[in-house]
């Protein structure tokens, strides 16, 4: 079995993993209380530079980095990314349930080393079995004293607010969630500034991702030197893949970046169902353009999947087999945008809704001739020249997302999609 | 209308949660929800109340998110997955099958005010497709066949409390991961169970 | 001077400001970028994407949003690349597809971005088959704008200004992604004192304002640039008409008064003009006690025949004239002639007993300009609710604190609109002003840290009278203190559109024309007592309603034991009803003339229509009675007039040359220098009664308000306020009937609670129909 930092005390322990008693148990929070009397905030942050960990939420930058860009202002905050929404996705919402004091006790060690008094975790409104066992954790934490004022005796205060979304995958997008955790429509603010300089209520604040805080209290007790010994350059450490679709053995797999794209869908997710052929993948999350068995060879790591024209994103996988009817599958990816944006940038409103339309149309057998070529040049006006990464004339990611699937079965499957159409147009039409 | 005593001293406390009272805004949406079923007119004047907002600029954020209903619900929604995993592992078919079942179409309450039936994007359960969520709380691995038995049961027992324990061992199948010791706590009503907006409970 | 930048725009070099947006940079280098939400005083929010330009950076070119990029040195920006015009088109395409393209039937069809837009790059034919977005055709939001969310696209410029600029966020956007909409509240409607900015500035037909719809087509409107005279703010404004009827006025953009803005007030007010109830022959009181139209030869042989006669019997100090402050600074001069050299009388007053002491309006000490505002570090108001009164200037205030960071003391005697964005607010019972200025000076308990505020300089005080109870000399006093304070100016606010005119053309006791000192004589009070006691006979009024304007309520008594009255005026009000003469006016955009502001700032008003029938200027009726009286003016023409004004020493050089819109200034401010005034012991005495707080509506039953079609129903019922400890003592709840009993008498009116009140103080919003008299100590009773 490959390394673990993130699932061994919930594999080892099934039955409590979630507990302040399981975790103390198993380790926990020593890091913490060793953290607090022999390091010096900048001393974390030190060795989270070096550890080169790179987010997890799905742009892969730097956390060490991203933290050294925080604007010295008082106060500034931490607030933690549990939005996860991106369709394939579910691997927060394991490290949520399965092990909530792992993360406070990286939020903890976080938010001393940035200087934070006040933490956010925002959890999609979907999830409130997550955000209960959170919810629980955090009271257990402020109860044992790792939380609240003067924590184990340290003179460093903090304190922590679980909050709920309530059905917007846009308030994944870091400044669309600031937003919504000060009481506003889930809209994506233009950047710059970006939240390290003005973010919650205007301070400067870091956003990260459940599963990239969740690696800190593991970096911190063993050096970002070893965590950056793992894996290969660019993709380091271990990472949560969400394998889902036709694949056998769908789930949640933490794995050290690196095999082939051929060894995570057949050793690691036991192989497409029933037996059937691999026509294609998503290899990270329904906004990444998708992959054919060309590529399989192909290592998995954040830099190799950019070469190739996608992206890691969030580690969502989703493997679909010779049955696909590609269209659908790609309608059922724009529809979710369309519904999903947010509204404020022209072409990611009308774009995404008139693609679907599109799709639909031809889905419902009325596809015509010059629909192709629409899709393409709807997707051109979103994001233009239709390139990786995606140029884009709106605000945020979301509007070029839409153009994955498009561009993607126009790429490797346009003769399905043209005999699709030409079913369905008799001539004449 | 003003709230009652428990309910305002809960709002409060809400606010107090927060370095600033608009921030509350979403939380008292579902606390505003919860009193009457629904976001009713007087609920999200009530939220501008304390948060300082005016009535249309809580609706404006209350529109927005798709788990805020305007329109009354029924005493469960049923919500299935019909994105990219659930798709492709038959989403729509159970989509079907709930809504012919719960005898209620996708995007609508019954008129009995028993069931509303809705077609969501992902829910974060893409290991365990087609998910279906009964009050926001989850069940996996759902067929057409269980998934109609699951509104059967809803329809005959009327549970006060639904939790994911008792719907995945009953009608779930494939699991995203292995969920970890039972929850016993559960939603007791349309608004997502979480602990300080007083939603959850324990069945008896 | 702004630091200036280089930046390449198309290949051509070009020198701009530091710091300005792309957008902005790049149309003063005369390149115009098409844009739809991007308004230039509001924060950019780049959502409409229509601004899209490529900038080179050092990984190529990025295509960016040129209305959220700040220009800086060096940068290399195409506007009309390949990918740029497809871009740009692209997001025309996407506008249009859910657009209703009903531009023959639409307000702004002829002056619609979209539209010229559209007709410049937009696609031939529509690639989009699919159904459009269908909502219900417009509904109303309010009582003066419509909402057609089919024409909208989402600009947000309608929700950005009413949350940024006017502090009324009541129409927001609803729903989420492609169904986003713009709306209002179900049962809130869209009751903003701003909304009309609302229809200006949206780029399409989707706000449209009740009293300009389906009127015109903008290519058969006639315009003139002018200055709005709803009140001293003197915001610029381009009045429309078509076929000699005002239809619209709009907005300009004036870095120094109202940066485009104008209240509702002031924009739709014009439609009092086209009452029919407006005056457009001369009446005569015949014998059997009622008026009759008359000729222009009769009525003025009567008027002069009648003043004359007084002067013979009784003296020139027997006749006195009020009003002026809502005519052009040219009529008022004609005014101060006839009254003081010609019939040769003192007393005669611009002022209704509500306004400042003369030396205060005309030349205060540190006197500033609402332009001030901009650098203030400290602001105080003490004076009337601004949003009510002066409501331009208060967005101004906003502005101020809100944006740029002023801190804002407000002192008032109960909530009003400044409050949400106060950093301290002073509560005080009317008739305790005095009192309070002390505790204030001295930085009393809790009031160390307003004192502390007002020692951060730049301070800006906005001083005035909180209410009509209120002694008019405290604002003095309160000037008097903050002209002391350390880099200090002073704005002494009153209402009336050219009360600072008038006065400085001498229609004020003891001052005349170029604020110099003149005999004393009656101010309008005094007018009022000598008509009461009889020692003054004659009146002339000029475009004044004393019966109901003069916070006393007693005028319209005195007025009807005068032996003769002249009324110059645009309708008959309760106190020319009873006059010997009604000599009928030409109002707003049927004279040509000069108006002067609250900072003292001169600007044009220009004519656009005739006045109605035989409506004439008053400066030509006043010459035409000087005429008759024995004096004959070299010329009664408003321009030579004009030519007189500009030889008064504070109005050197300001000609009507000077003043024309084409140059390009902002008015000139008349300056002089500070006139001598002593600060008055102010307090009155309101014993152990309630003290009354008598303040203004914007929506009053002012002829502005009453004789438009669109604003008649805005005024709302009169109601007095009582804060709830004194309701409880009086066992009074909301909707119970008081009796109200002040210096003029007893009123029954509806009593409601208002928290915000100093305890024992009561407020009735003045005229909505019921006077009790101005003094502060009053009475209240639940009625039986
Ligand atoms: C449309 C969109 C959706 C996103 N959704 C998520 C999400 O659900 N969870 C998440 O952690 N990051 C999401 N992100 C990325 C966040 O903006 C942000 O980069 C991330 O939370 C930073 O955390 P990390 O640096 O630890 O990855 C999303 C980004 C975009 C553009
Ligand atoms: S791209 Fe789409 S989701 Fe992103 S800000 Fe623009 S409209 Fe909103
Ligand atoms: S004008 Fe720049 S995005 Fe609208």
């Amino acid at each position: 079995m490959t390394e673990q930092i993130l699932t061994t005390r919930m594999e080892a322990h099934p039955a409590d993993s979630n507990t302040l008693r399981r975790y103390e148990a198993t380790g926990g929070y020593n890091t913490l209380r060793k953290a607090l009397v022999e390091m010096s905030p900048e001393q974390i942050t030190a060795e989270v530079k070096a550890a080169n960990l790179r987010g997890r939420g799905g742009a892969g930058f730097p956390a060490g980095v991203k933290w050294g860009f925080l604007a010295p202002a008082e106060p500034h905050y931490l607030v933690i990314n549990g939005d996860e929404s991106e369709p394939g996705t579910f691997k927060d919402r394991q490290l949520l349930e399965r092990d909530p004091h792992q993360l406070i006790e990286g939020i903890i060690l976080s938010s001393y080393a940035l200087g934070v008094n006040h933490s956010f975790i925002y959890i999609r409104g979907e999830y409130p079995r997550p955000a209960r066992r959170v919810q629980r954790a955090v009271e257990e934490a402020y109860a044992a004293g790792y939380l609240g004022d003067d924590v184990l005796g340290s003179g460093f205060s903090l304190d922590v607010t679980v909050h709920l979304g309530a059905g917007a995958y846009i308030c994944g997008e870091e400044t669309a969630l600031l937003n919504s955790l000060e009481g506003r429509r889930g809209e994506p603010r233009l950047k710059p500034p970006f939240p390290a300089v003005e973010g919650l209520y205007a301070r400067p604040t870091i956003v990260n991702n459940v599963e990239t805080i969740s690696n800190i209290p593991w970096i911190v007790a063993n050096g970002g030197a070893a965590y950056d010994a793992i894996g290969p350059e660019g993709s380091r450490g271990t990472r949560m893949f969400s394998l889902s679709g036709h694949v056998a053995r769908p789930g949640n797999y933490e794995i050290v970046m690196g095999m082939s794209w051929r060894d995570l869908i057949y050793e690691v997710g036991g192989g497409v169902r029933d037996g059937n052929a691999l026509k294609c993948w998503i290899p990270g999350g329904a906004s990444a353009p998708w992959f054919t068995p060309a590529v399989l060879d192909e290592p998995v790591t954040l830099d190799d999947t950019g070469r190739l024209g996608s992206m890691l994103g969030s580690g969502a996988v989703v493997v679909m087999d010779e049955t696909t009817n590609v269209v659908a599958a790609a309608l059922s990816i724009v529809k979710f945008f369309s519904h999903e944006s947010c509204g404020q940038c022209t072409p990611c409103r009308e774009g995404t809704t008139w693609l679907q339309r599109i799709l639909e149309r031809i889905l419902a057998g009325h596809g015509r001739e010059a629909d192709i070529g629409l899709l393409l040049d709807v997707c051109d006006n979103i994001s233009p020249g239709l390139r990786w990464p995606p140029a884009q004339t709106t605000i945020c990611p979301l509007g070029p997302s839409v153009v994955s699937p498009i561009t993607s079965i126009m790429k490797h499957f346009r003769p399905e999609v043209e005999a699709m159409i030409r079913q369905a147009a008799p001539a004449g039409v | 209308m003003t709230w009652p005593a428990e309910i305002q001293a809960r709002a409060e406390a809400i606010v107090a949660r927060y370095p600033e009272p608009r921030s509350a805004v979403m939380p008292l949406l579902y606390l505003a929800m919860r009193q009457e079923g629904s976001l009713t007119l007087d609920g999200m004047r009530q939220v501008a109340g304390y948060t300082g907002l005016t009535s249309v600029q809580v609706e404006s954020v209350a529109s927005f998110y798709s788990m805020y209903k305007r329109e009354s619900v029924g005493d469960y929604i049923v919500s299935v997955c019909t994105s990219i995993s659930c798709h492709l592992l038959g989403g729509e078919e159970v989509l079907g099958a709930v809504a012919d079942e719960a005898g209620v179409p996708s995007g609508k309450t019954g008129a009995d005010g028993l069931f509303s039936v809705e077609s969501v994007e992902c829910i974060g359960a893409c290991g365990g497709a087609p998910a279906v969520q009964v009050n926001y709380e989850l069940v996996e691995g759902v067929t057409s066949e269980s998934g109609r038995r699951l509104c059967r049961w809803l329809a005959d027992d009327r549970p006060q409390v639904v939790t994911s324990d008792h719907m995945q061992a009953e009608f779930g199948g494939m699991r995203s991961f292995e969920w970890g010791p039972d929850e016993s706590e559960g939603a007791t009503g349309p608004v997502p169970a979480f602990g300080p907006l007083g939603t959850s409970g324990q069945p008896s | 001077m702004s630091e200036r930048v280089k930046i390449t725009l198309d290949g051509r070099e070009v020198e701009v400001d530091a710091g300005t947006l792309l957008i902005q940079a790049a149309q003063d280098a005369g390149t115009y970028v098409p844009r739809f939400c991007w308004h230039s005083r509001m924060e950019p929010v780049g959502k409409c994407r229509m601004c899209l330009v490529e900038v080179e950076g050092p990984r190529g070119t990025t295509l960016t949003t040129s209305c959220t990029m700040s220009v800086n040195d060096g940068m290399v920006v195409h506007t009309a690349s390949d990918t740029v015009r497809k871009a740009q088109e692209g997001v025309l395409e996407f506008l249009l597809i859910n657009h209703p393209l009903d531009c023959p039937v639409c307000d702004r069809g002829g002056e619609c971005p979209l539209q010229d837009q559209t007709m410049a790059h937009g696609p031939g034919e529509s690639r989009y088959v699919e159904e459009k977005r269908h909502y219900e055709k417009p509904i109303p939001i309010s009582d003066l704008v419509l909402l057609d969310r089919e024409r909208c696209i989402l600009c947000a410029r309608c929700v950005r200004f009413s949350d940024e600029i006017s502090g009324d966020p009541l129409i927001e956007f609803i729903d989420r992604g492609n169904y986003t909409q713009v709306n209002t509240f179900p049962d809130e409607p869209f009751a903003s004192y701003f909304s009309g900015n609302t229809v200006q500035i949206c780029p399409v037909g989707a706000l449209t304002a009740t009293p300009y719809r389906f009127r015109a087509r903008p290519w058969d409107l006639e315009a003139v640039e002018s200055t709005c005279s709803g009140c001293s703010v003197g915001c610029r404004v381009s009045v429309q008409a078509s076929q000699n009827e005002i239809l619209r006025l709009l907005g300009v953009d004036v870095e120094a008064t109202n940066h485009g803005w104008l209240c509702d007030k002031g924009r739709f007010g014009f439609q009092h003009l086209a009452a029919p109830e407006r005056l457009t022959t001369p009446l005569l009181r015949g014998d059997d006690g009622e008026l009759h139209e008359a000729s222009w030869g009769d009525a003025l042989d009567r008027a002069a025949a009648g003043l004359a006669t007084i002067v013979e019997s009784s003296g020139e100090d027997a006749v006195a004239g009020l009003g002026g402050s809502r005519n052009t600074n040219e009529e008022a001069l004609a005014f101060e002639r006839l009254m003081r050299h010609t019939i040769g009388t003192p007393h005669l007053d611009a002022r209704m007993g509500d306004a400042l002491d003369v030396t205060l309006l005309a030349a205060g000490p540190r006197r500033g300009l609402i332009g001030d505002l901009e650098r203030a570090a400290t602001i105080l108001v003490w004076g009337p609710d601004l949003k009510e009164e002066l409501p331009v200037l208060f967005l101004r205030v906003r502005r101020a604190a809100a944006e740029l960071g002023a801190t804002l003391v407000v002192v008032h005697p109960r909530a009003n609109g400044l409050d949400s964005n106060a950093d301290h607010i002073v509560r005080y019972r009317p008739g305790e002003g005095g009192a309070l200025l002390e505790r204030l000076a001295a930085g009393e308990g809790d009031l160390g840290g307003v004192r502390a505020a007002l020692d951060e300089g730049p301070v800006v005080a906005i001083v005035g009278r909180t209410g009509l109870t209120e002694d008019s000399n405290l604002a003095g006093a309160v000037a008097g203190f903050a002209a002391e304070l350390s880099d200090s100016s002073v704005l002494a606010v009153s209402r009336r559109p050219n009360l600072y005119g008038a006065v400085d053309m001498g229609v004020a006791p003891g001052m005349g024309p170029g604020r110099v000192g003149d005999d004393p004589g009656r101010d309008a009070d005094g007018i009022l007592e000598g008509l009461g006691d009889g020692s003054v006979k004659g009146l002339v009024l000029l475009g004044s309603d004393p019966a109901g304007d003069h916070p006393s309520g007693t005028a319209g008594r005195a007025i009807s034991q005068a032996e003769f009255v002249v009324s110059i005026d645009l309708f008959l009000n309760d106190s020319n009803r009873g006059a010997d003469v009604v000599l009928p006016t030409a109002g707003f955009a049927e004279v040509e003339g000069t108006m002067t502001n609250l900072e003292g700032r001169v600007q044009k008003v220009n004519r656009l229509v005739p006045a109605p029938g035989q409506a004439r200027p008053a400066n030509e009726i006043l010459a035409d009675l000087a005429h008759r009286l024995g004096e004959t003016w070299e010329s009664s023409a408003a321009e030579s007039l004009g030519a007189a004004i500009s030889t008064l020493a504070p109005y050197a050089d300001v000609s009507w040359q000077a003043l024309d819109f084409g140059t390009g200034r902002d008015g000139i401010v008349a300056r002089g220098s500070e006139l001598e005034f002593s600060v008055q012991n102010v307090d009155k005495s309101i014993g152990n009664g309630l003290s009354l707080h008598l303040g203004r509506v914007l929506y009053d039953l002012g002829t502005a308000v009453t004789m438009g079609p669109s604003l008649a129903k805005l005024a709302p019922r009169p109601i007095l306020y009582l804060h709830p400890d004194d309701a409880a003592s009086l066992g009074v709840i909301k909707g119970d009937r008081v009796e109200l009993t002040g210096s003029a008498g007893s009123a029954v009116i509806d009593a409601a609670l208002d928290p915000s009140l100093a305890a024992g103080t009561v407020y009735l919003p003045f005229n909505l129909g019921t006077t009790v008299g101005s003094d502060p100590s009053v009475t209240v009773e639940k009625a039986t």
